[in-house]
C-alpha cells in the first residue's frame, strides 16, 4: 500500500500540469482573491476613496473643510468645477463628488444646514456608504459640533449680560454635556442636521447592478474559455494531420490561421448575444437601451476574446499545454477583471491592475451601456481598448503560430 | 515522353542529421514511380518537400515546368497529397468531408459534386456517403483518405504509404483503384518499404537510403545491377558465429549473415549450390534447410545496402 501511495506521488511530482493544478493555481487564486478582497491580513490598512469636491463658496471656511479632509488617509481628494467632476464620476474614474455651494460659510457661522450635497455613483454603493461615514465623521469634527457649540455661547453670552465668566463657565459646560449626549443619542436625526445631501448620480436605473455584474462579468469568463478550446483547434487539426493536410491544399497558410480566427471570433458574437438575450428573457436586463452601442460592445468584446483565446492557443504546443495555462490564466484574468469580483470594491491597486485584463475592460464597457447610460462616443473608449487588445493579441498569435504550428519539421 | 517532375540536388538537414543528401530524379507524364527504402531513408522527407510543406536546404523541385519555390499555388493545384496518417474530420460524414476538401481546390459545386460522386463509386462507398467517418473501419477511412486527394483530378499523385496498417481487402482495393488511376493516365509517386507493392505497382523505382537514391530504374534494370538472378539462402543447425569470418573469406558472393543463416547471390544456383555444400561440409556446419529465390527488391536491397528493407 504504502509502494503504490509513494509510485503515485512520485507520478505527481514528475507531471507539471498536476503540480501546477494542485498548488500553483489554488495559491495564485488565494493571492489574488486576498488582495481583490482588501490586502494582506493588517486590519487597518485601508485604502484611499477617490472624490472630487467642488468648491463652489470659495471662503476661508471652505476652503479650510477641504484642506482638513484632504490631511486625511482615508480620502483622495481632487477638486474640479461641479459638471466636470459629475461627468467623470458618471465615467467612472472616481466614486463621488461632494459639493460645497455657495453660502457655505454663511451656514457655517449661523448654524444653519450647511449647502452641500455628494453625488455619488451608483454603482459603487459600498464605497459610496464608506465615503459618507468618512465624510460625515470628520465634517462633524470639523465644522458641525464646534459651530453648534459656539453658536450657543454666543447666543447665552448675548441674552445674559450679566453673569460672571465662572458661572457662564458652568453653563457652557452642562450645554456641552448635553451636545455629547445628544450626538451620541438615538434622537440624533440621523445627523441631518448638517444639511448633506446624497444623490446618486443614476436615479433612475432601468438595470438591476447585480445582475448587470453578473451577466458581464460571467459572460465573459465564459467567453475566454469557449473561445481558447476554438483557438486551440488549430492543435487538434495539428495532432490529427488535418492541418497538414490543409497546407497542401492551394491556400496560403495565412487564410488557414484567419478562417479559424474568424470562426472563433463569429461564435464568439453568438455565445455573447444568446447571453445577453436570455438575461433579457430570463431575468428582465433591458437590452435595449442603447442597441447601437451594445452590438458594437458585442463585437469588440468577442474580437478581443477571440484573440486572447486564439493567443493562448498559439504560445502552447500541444492541446494539454492549453488546458492547464488557460485555465489558470482565465482565472487570473477573470479575478482581477472583475468577472468574479465586481471592480469597485476592490482596493486601488487592484482597480490599476484589473485594466490589463479583457474582462475589466468588457464588463466596465457593459456597465456604461446598461448602468451608466453612456453615450456611444463614451463608449469608443473602451471599444476602442477591446479592439486594441485584439488586434495586439491577434499579431502576436500569427506571429507565434507561424513558428510553432505552421511548422511540419 | 515529357517530364512532369523534376527533382534536382535535393538536400535537407535536421539538426545534425542530413536527411537528405543532394538527390535528384525525375519522372515523366503517366508514369508510376516508386521510391522504396526503408524507415528513415529520407522518403516522407521527399515527399514533404515535393508537397511544399517543407523548405529544401538546397535544390529545387519543378511540377509541370513550374518551379515550386516560386509558384506554389500553382504547383499545389497539380498534385493531389496522400499521407501516412488518415487526416479527415471524423465528426463529419464521407460527403461532407470531400466537399470541404475538394471545395479548398476552387472547383464549382457542380464539377465538385459529380467528382464526389465518382470517386465514392471508384473507392466503392457510394452507399456509405452519408455515415460519419469515426463509424468506418480503418481501411474505409484510408480509400476515403486517398479519395479526397482525387477530386481535384491532379496531375501527379504523391502518396506516403498509403496502405500502412490496413486490412488486406482494403489494401487489394486501393491497388485497383491505383492501376485503374495509372491507366487513366495518372502520374504517381509512391512511396513504401514494401517491396511486394513496389513490384506489383511501379514502373520506376528509386531505392533509397540514408538520404542517398542508391539505385534506380525499372525492376528488369535493377536486377541487372546486382549481376545475379538468384538467391541461396542456407540456414544451419547451430549458430555460425564463430565461422562468420571463414564463411566471409570461402564465399566472396555472401550478401548476408545471421545468427544461423547465410544469403549469398548466384547467377546459376543450379550450378553453384553442390559446391557451396562441399565447402559447408569440410567447415563441419551441419546444413538445416536452403532456399532459393529468384531476385526481388528485398535481395536488391539487401544486395546493395547490406541490411534488410524493414531493419
Amino acid at each position: 500500500m504504502l509502494k503504490l501511495a509513494i509510485k503515485d506521488l512520485k507520478l505527481m511530482i514528475h507531471d507539471r500540469r498536476a503540480v501546477i493544478l494542485t498548488l500553483i493555481v489554488p495559491i495564485a487564486l488565494i493571492s489574488l482573491f486576498a488582495f481583490a478582497f482588501g490586502g494582506s491580513g493588517k486590519s487597518n490598512d485601508t485604502n484611499p476613496i477617490s472624490i472630487f469636491i467642488s468648491d463652489q463658496d470659495s471662503t476661508e471656511v471652505s476652503r479650510n473643510v477641504i484642506s482638513k479632509l484632504d490631511t486625511l488617509k482615508s480620502l483622495d481628494i481632487k477638486l474640479l468645477p461641479l459638471e466636470n467632476a459629475k461627468e467623470e464620476v458618471k465615467k467612472g474614474s472616481k466614486v463621488a463628488v461632494l459639493a460645497l455651494y455657495k453660502g457655505f460659510k454663511d451656514s457655517v457661522e449661523s448654524g444653519k444646514n450647511y449647502p452641500m450635497e455628494l453625488f455619488y455613483d451608483q454603482s459603487r454603493q459600498i464605497e459610496a456608504g464608506l465615503l459618507q461615514q468618512v465624510l460625515f465623521s470628520n465634517l462633524m469634527g470639523i465644522i458641525g459640533i464646534k459651530s453648534i457649540k459656539g453658536n450657543i455661547h454666543k447666543m447665552i453670552d448675548e441674552e445674559n449680560p450679566g453673569l460672571s465668566k465662572k458661572e457662564l463657565g458652568e453653563i457652557y459646560t452642562k450645554v456641552d454635556e448635553q451636545i455629547a449626549k445628544f450626538e451620541k443619542s438615538d434622537k440624533n436625526p440621523d445627523k441631518s442636521f448638517m444639511g448633506m445631501k446624497a444623490t446618486p448620480m443614476f436615479s433612475t436605473p432601468e438595470n438591476n447592478l447585480g445582475l448587470v455584474q453578473a451577466v458581464a462579468g460571467v459572460a465573459i469568463m465564459m467567453l475566454l474559455f469557449s473561445v481558447t478550446g476554438m483557438g486551440s483547434g488549430m492543435l487538434t487539426e495539428k495532432e490529427e494531420g488535418t492541418l497538414k493536410k490543409l497546407l497542401y491544399s492551394p491556400i496560403r497558410p495565412s487564410s488557414i490561421l484567419f478562417g479559424k480566427m474568424t470562426s472563433t471570433i463569429i461564435v464568439s458574437i453568438i455565445q455573447l448575444t444568446v447571453m445577453f438575450l436570455f438575461a433579457w428573457l430570463t431575468f428582465g436586463l433591458d437590452i435595449f437601451i442603447d442597441v447601437p452601442s451594445l452590438i458594437v460592445m458585442i463585437l469588440s468584446t468577442a474580437f478581443a476574446c477571440a484573440s486572447f483565446g486564439i493567443f493562448i492557443a498559439s504560445i502552447a504546443k500541444t492541446r494539454k499545454q492549453v488546458e492547464s495555462f488557460s485555465t489558470l490564466v482565465i482565472l487570473i484574468m477573470s479575478a482581477i477583471g472583475g468577472s468574479m469580483v465586481p471592480i469597485f470594491i476592490m482596493p486601488a491597486i487592484m482597480q490599476k491592475i484589473a485594466v490589463v485584463s479583457v474582462n475589466y475592460w468588457g464588463i466596465q464597457g457593459f456597465y456604461d451601456i446598461f448602468w451608466r447610460h453612456l453615450p456611444i462616443s463614451d463608449v469608443m473608449i473602451r471599444v476602442a481598448v477591446l479592439l486594441g487588445i485584439g488586434v495586439f493579441m491577434m499579431g502576436i498569435s500569427i506571429k507565434n503560430f507561424k513558428k510553432n504550428i505552421l511548422t511540419i519539421a | 515522353m515529357n517530364t512532369i517532375l523534376e527533382v534536382s540536388n535535393l538536400a535537407k538537414n535536421y539538426d545534425n542529421v542530413q536527411a537528405l543528401k543532394e538527390i535528384s530524379f525525375s519522372i515523366n507524364e503517366n508514369e508510376f514511380y516508386g521510391l522504396l527504402g526503408p524507415n528513415g531513408a529520407g522518403k516522407t522527407t521527399t515527399i514533404n518537400i515535393i508537397s511544399t510543406i517543407l523548405q529544401p536546404d538546397v535544390g529545387y523541385v519543378k511540377i509541370n515546368g513550374f518551379d515550386l519555390k516560386k509558384d506554389p499555388l500553382n504547383c499545389k493545384k497539380m498534385i493531389g497529397v496522400i499521407p501516412q496518417e488518415i487526416a479527415l474530420y471524423n465528426e463529419l460524414s464521407a460527403y461532407e468531408n470531400l466537399l470541404f476538401w475538394g471545395g479548398l481546390y476552387k472547383l464549382s459545386a457542380n464539377v465538385l459534386k459529380t467528382k464526389i460522386d465518382e470517386t465514392l463509386n471508384l473507392m466503392g462507398l457510394t452507399k456509405r456517403k452519408n455515415d460519419k467517418i469515426k463509424t468506418y473501419s480503418g481501411g474505409m477511412k484510408r480509400r476515403i483518405n486517398i479519395a479526397s486527394a482525387l477530386l481535384h483530378s491532379p496531375k501527379i499523385l504523391l502518396m506516403d504509404e498509403p496502405t500502412v496498417g490496413i486490412d488486406p481487402q482494403s489494401r487489394n482495393l486501393i491497388f485497383e483503384v491505383l492501376e485503374e488511376l495509372h491507366k487513366e493516365g495518372m502520374t504517381i509517386v509512391y512511396t513504401t518499404h514494401y517491396m511486394e507493392e513496389a513490384e506489383r505497382l511501379c514502373d520506376r523505382i528509386g531505392i533509397i537510403d540514408h538520404g542517398e537514391i542508391i539505385a534506380e530504374g525499372t525492376l528488369d534494370e535493377l536486377r541487372n545491377t546486382t549481376n545475379a538472378n538468384e538467391s541461396i539462402v542456407i540456414h544451419f543447425e547451430v549458430s555460425i558465429n564463430d565461422k562468420a569470418e571463414l564463411l566471409k573469406k570461402s564465399f566472396g558472393n555472401i550478401i548476408n549473415i545471421n545468427e544461423n543463416s547465410i544469403t549469398i547471390s548466384s547467377k546459376n544456383s543450379g550450378k553453384e549450390l553442390p559446391q557451396i555444400l562441399t565447402q559447408i561440409n569440410q567447415m563441419r556446419l551441419k546444413v538445416h534447410q536452403v532456399e532459393i529465390n529468384k531476385v526481388n527488391l528485398e535481395t536488391m536491397f539487401l544486395n546493395l545496402t547490406g541490411r534488410k528493407l524493414r531493419d
